[in-house]
């Protein structure tokens, strides 16, 4: 099915009009970052920075072990996504294709529970990280955030329109279950494991609460922690905050961009009419 | 497969009917629940126990029965906040979902630099709510470039932000600008799972665009529409910090949704007692909702 | 900071100290958790809005500094309300705050409009005024006076008019008083008259921003200011003398270290907070970081930059009437109507209510929690 020139030119005018639409506001970030102080603050304000400077990497660098805590971000993002990948494909897997009591219920509930701010229940989450050892640990960081209720449901409602008939043909040749989710469900769910990738990477990336909540020890922060010390109690750094946001920005971007070549369709090449 | 593509998807009832492997999906779903209940289900019911006390955070807790709950039923502040939020919620879940379902249609088609393009569209999410409010700010604010324009050609400066009407819109902006690019991205995954024979056969019996698009694309996509409604619903209800960056939940109050009315209750004023309450209260709330929808839905399954 | 303690465990080779650096907005927050999860710090640098909700689990320093009196004499009597609870040194001052006005002096000169220069032609609020709009018209800038949008940097006015939250012996609130009521009837007026743009307390503007483009004539914040527009390069700012109604008073404020119980470490910690608060350390931290020293003795440290305006602070800091750190060193009735006394004081700009009304339902707040706090 080969679209029509005109429904090209569509929609290369919609697609150029929108995109430059998203990216103005973060062109905007990025050379604000290379501004000097008193230019972030002029009225009528600049788009192009008028004397171009890197003060702001270079003060937002000196301010703190940066390197570490990349390190350390990354350690947490990378291991609590391979975790997230795992433990909720299996349970979207079971929830889309086994009717068994007590699934939906939990599925609904644990939605639910995404409406309870965790600022609320900050006390008690730190009770129980330092119950089971984890205060001032990077797992404190890695294993509660990996059992996202949104990822389970990104992949039950997905796995819904996989016809069954791969998975009954897989048992009528025998395969146990543990090998039809290995070797068919996951396979299938190419895409939108990749699309859980992306998001789980940003989030970790991103997150900031539990950091706060579980980590003292200043070796073990995350570049979140320490972007949040440019926010003082009568003024913020807004040019090391800028500096650092886009700095910060291009690891989520590298894996967005890694990821979404696998956003294809698995269907395709599986074999179904 | 000509007529009825649909039909190839309905459920095949033999696949659901019991088996004696009956315990393997307790299995797959046990690391998940076991992580789950002891680091958020565990603590939010003890979050729970506060709600029946006057509590601080920190000096001990004094039991005062359903107290915090009836001083919510007369707490005219916290239903107007709600209605406010609802009324939010109910502008910014169509809007995401028409713009992120239209922008996916676009790029999953055949077009060049698709990875740049998405990315994009994807750049926004990534960055953290406090920048978001800077960049809109200086769009909207009273240094923005808005009012430099108006400025430049002899008008008078509008204070976007100081006015409710105004105020409100800027945060709908951000919010679908920044939120976009998520639900986008499952939008593609969604659009990607629906087999392109589908398509193809359509076209062979010489359906149009528009007739495939509400025949075959939005009935198939019902899953992922389940989905982004019910997780942009959630993020519309929980939605403060955007505002807290751009607006602070002003001007007067107008952008000040329920969740930052729940922070300020529990933090500010220090009555986490109270706050846990309202926190119950709302949660009861979704929990209606959710399970409207995924009733009203049959859960996205055709 | 990093400095201070690097000479401390020099000398006592047996401590070793950690620093934490927390943003302030999250501070009160981590304390919370750490506290009621069993595991506190040592100690922490906390602000006056957090000392009353953690005094109750403070170590008591009075004996460690040598006594309760001997220590509090060492330090500006108006912060003492602050960190001796009951009796109890709960805290040791580290550095006192002022609210004050800075102003940018350019655009004054541009203007041909004065300041005051010295504490005997103090201008009112009304000459004050005269003097913003005679700048606003006769210079470029576009903006009188930018205000912080707290109700701390408020209650700056309100002082000046004579009135007060609470009353001295803390039964009851005073806020909805003649002075009271006329303080926000003139904040409004300021606001009405487009002296102080509507951008800040209704549109979230942040005031700093906005002095930093050098269209505002002044700015009422504090001292701590002074460090973060020392780098402003496009114009010249300086301090100068808030205006007088019926009385001078500033808002007086600061840091204080808090020692915890349960830390297993709580003599050290003690032993810690009696070096940094010796006249020594404390003045060489106020002189670096450009902080204004709580020590009598330290009152007049050789900053670096701004020695004169941090005399003009001193000086609005010796002319505050005592209500002041009165109302706001109690710290568990403040934070159960500050929030609603900030909404108010917005809602009475934007024309929605009266200061009236506005001010008696902040009264009936502040007498509900004095009794709530009596019963606990």
């Amino acid at each position: 099915m080969t679209p029509s020139k005109s429904q090209k030119i569509l929609t290369y005018v919609l697609l150029i009009t929108f995109s430059a639409l998203w990216l103005f506001p973060v062109l905007w970030i990025f050379l604000s970052s290379f501004k000097s102080n008193s230019e972030l603050y002029q009225f009528p304000p600049t788009f192009l920075p008028q004397q171009f400077t890197i003060e702001h990497f270079v003060n937002a660098f000196e301010k703190g072990n940066f390197g570490k805590y990349f390190l350390n971000s990354a350690i947490v993002a990378i291991t609590s996504t391979v975790l997230l990948l795992l433990i909720n494909s299996m349970a979207g897997y079971a929830l889309a294709k086994y009717k068994f009591k007590g699934g939906t219920f939990i599925l609904l509930a644990f939605i639910s529970t995404l409406m309870i701010p965790l600022e609320v229940i900050m006390i008690p989450i730190f009770k129980v990280l330092s119950f089971l050892g984890l205060y001032n640990s990077l797992l404190a960081l890695i294993i509660p955030p990996a059992a996202t209720p949104t990822g389970v449901f990104m992949l039950r409602q997905y796995l819904l329109t996989i016809p069954n008939e791969l998975i009954e043909a897989a048992r009528i040749d025998g395969a146990g279950e543990w090998k039809i989710y290995w070797r068919i469900i996951l396979p299938l769910c190419q895409p939108i494991l990749a699309a859980l990738a992306i998001f789980s990477f940003m989030w970790r990336w991103d997150d900031f609460l539990w950091p706060l909540i579980a980590i003292s020890d200043p070796s073990k922060y995350t570049v979140q922690l320490a972007l949040s010390n440019f926010i003082g109690e009568f003024n913020v750094d807004w040019g090391s905050l800028l500096a650092m946001s886009v700095i910060t920005m291009i690891p989520v971007l590298i894996v967005f961009l890694i990821f979404q070549k696998h956003l294809v369709n698995s269907m395709a090449t599986s074999g179904m009419k | 497969m000509t007529t009825k593509p649909i039909a190839v998807l309905q459920p095949n009832p033999s696949t659901k009917k019991k088996r004696k492997l009956q315990i393997a999906p307790y299995l797959f779903v046990l690391p998940n629940l076991l992580i789950f209940t002891i680091f958020i289900v565990i603590p939010t019911l003890l979050g729970v126990i506060y709600s029946f006390h006057n509590y601080d955070g920190l000096n001990p807790m004094k039991y005062i029965g359903f107290e915090n709950y009836a001083h919510i039923f007369t707490d005219d502040k916290f239903w107007s906040t709600l209605g406010k939020t609802l009324t939010y919620a109910m502008i910014v879940v169509p809007l995401i979902y028409v713009c992120a379902l239209g922008v996916a249609i676009l790029l999953v088609q055949q077009v060049i630099m698709k990875g740049f393009f998405r990315a994009i569209f994807y750049w926004p999410t990534m960055i953290s709510f406090i920048i978001v409010g800077l960049t809109w700010r200086w769009i909207f604010g009273e240094l923005g470039i808005i009012n430099a324009l108006l400025v430049a050609f002899d008008n008078e400066q509008i204070t976007f932000l100081a006015n409710p009407f105004f105020a409100k819109v800027a945060v709908i902006i951000a919010a679908v600008w920044s939120r976009l690019g998520f639900f986008m991205v499952l939008f593609v995954a969604g659009l990607l799972a629906i087999p392109k024979d589908f398509y193809e056969a359509a076209h062979l019996d010489g359906a149009s665009k528009v007739k495939a698009f509400f025949h075959i694309t939005l009935p198939l996509l019902k899953p992922t529409t389940l989905l982004v409604v019910m997780l942009s619903m959630i993020e519309a209800f929980k939605a403060y910090p955007l505002m807290f960056a751009l607006t602070g939940g002003g001007p007067n109050k107008a952008t000040t949704y329920i969740v930052q009315y729940i922070y300020e209750t529990g933090f500010a004023k220090q009555e986490l007692g109270l706050a846990s309450a309202m926190s119950v209260v709302l949660f009861i709330i979704i929990t209606i909702f959710t399970v409207l929808q995924f009733k009203l839905t049959k859960g996205g399954e055709n | 900071m990093e400095n201070i303690i690097a000479d401390y465990k020099k000398e006592n080779t047996h401590v070793d100290i950690q620093l934490i650096e927390v943003a302030y907005n999250d501070l009160a927050t981590k304390l919370k958790t750490m506290i009621s999860g069993g595991k506190p710090p040592a100690l922490a640098r906390i602000s006056t809005s957090e000392i009353g909700s953690f005094s109750n689990f403070a170590v008591d320093l009075g004996e460690q500094l040598g006594g309760v009196d001997s220590f509090t004499t060492q330090f500006i009597d108006s912060i003492k309300p602050y960190y001796v609870i009951d009796n109890k040194v709960v805290a040791s001052p580290m550095d006192v705050t002022a609210n004050g006005i800075m102003y940018n002096k350019t655009l004054f000169d541009q203007a041909g409009v004065t300041v005051p220069t010295s504490s005997d032609d103090i201008w009112t609020w009304d000459e004050f005024n005269a003097s913003l709009k005679e700048v606003m018209d006769k210079s470029d800038a576009k903006y009188g006076l930018v205000w912080d949008f707290t109700p701390h940097r408020w209650s700056t006015l309100l002082y000046q008019f004579g009135g007060s939250m609470i009353n001295p012996e803390g039964t009851e609130g005073t806020i909805n008083n003649e002075a009271g009521i006329e303080s926000v009837n003139y904040f409004k007026k300021m606001h009405d008259d487009g002296i102080i743009p509507t951008s800040v307390w209704l549109g979230g503007e942040n005031p700093n921003n906005l002095f930093r483009t050098g269209t505002v004539a002044a700015h009422l914040s504090g001292n701590w200011m002074v460090s973060s527009y020392k780098d402003i390069t496009d114009f010249e700012w300086g301090v100068t003398y808030m205006p007088i109604a019926k009385n001078r008073s500033s808002v007086p404020g600061g840091k204080f270290v808090m020692a915890f119980q349960k830390s297993g470490v709580e003599e050290e910690a003690a032993k810690f907070i009696a070096y940094l608060s010796s006249k020594e350390t404390n003045s060489k931290f106020n002189q670096e970081s450009l902080f204004m020293s709580p020590r009598k003795d330290s009152a007049d440290l050789d900053y670096a930059f701004g020695k004169e305006m941090f005399a003009l602070f001193a000086d609005e800091l010796n002319n505050t009437i005592p209500a002041a750190a009165e109302d706001w060193s109690k710290q568990t009735i403040i934070p159960k109507f500050s929030s609603d006394l900030k909404d108010g004081l917005v809602e009475v700009i934007a024309g929605g209510s009266s200061a009236e009304d506005m001010l008696n339902d902040i009264n009936d707040q502040i007498n509900k929690a004095i009794a709530d706090a009596n019963d606990n």
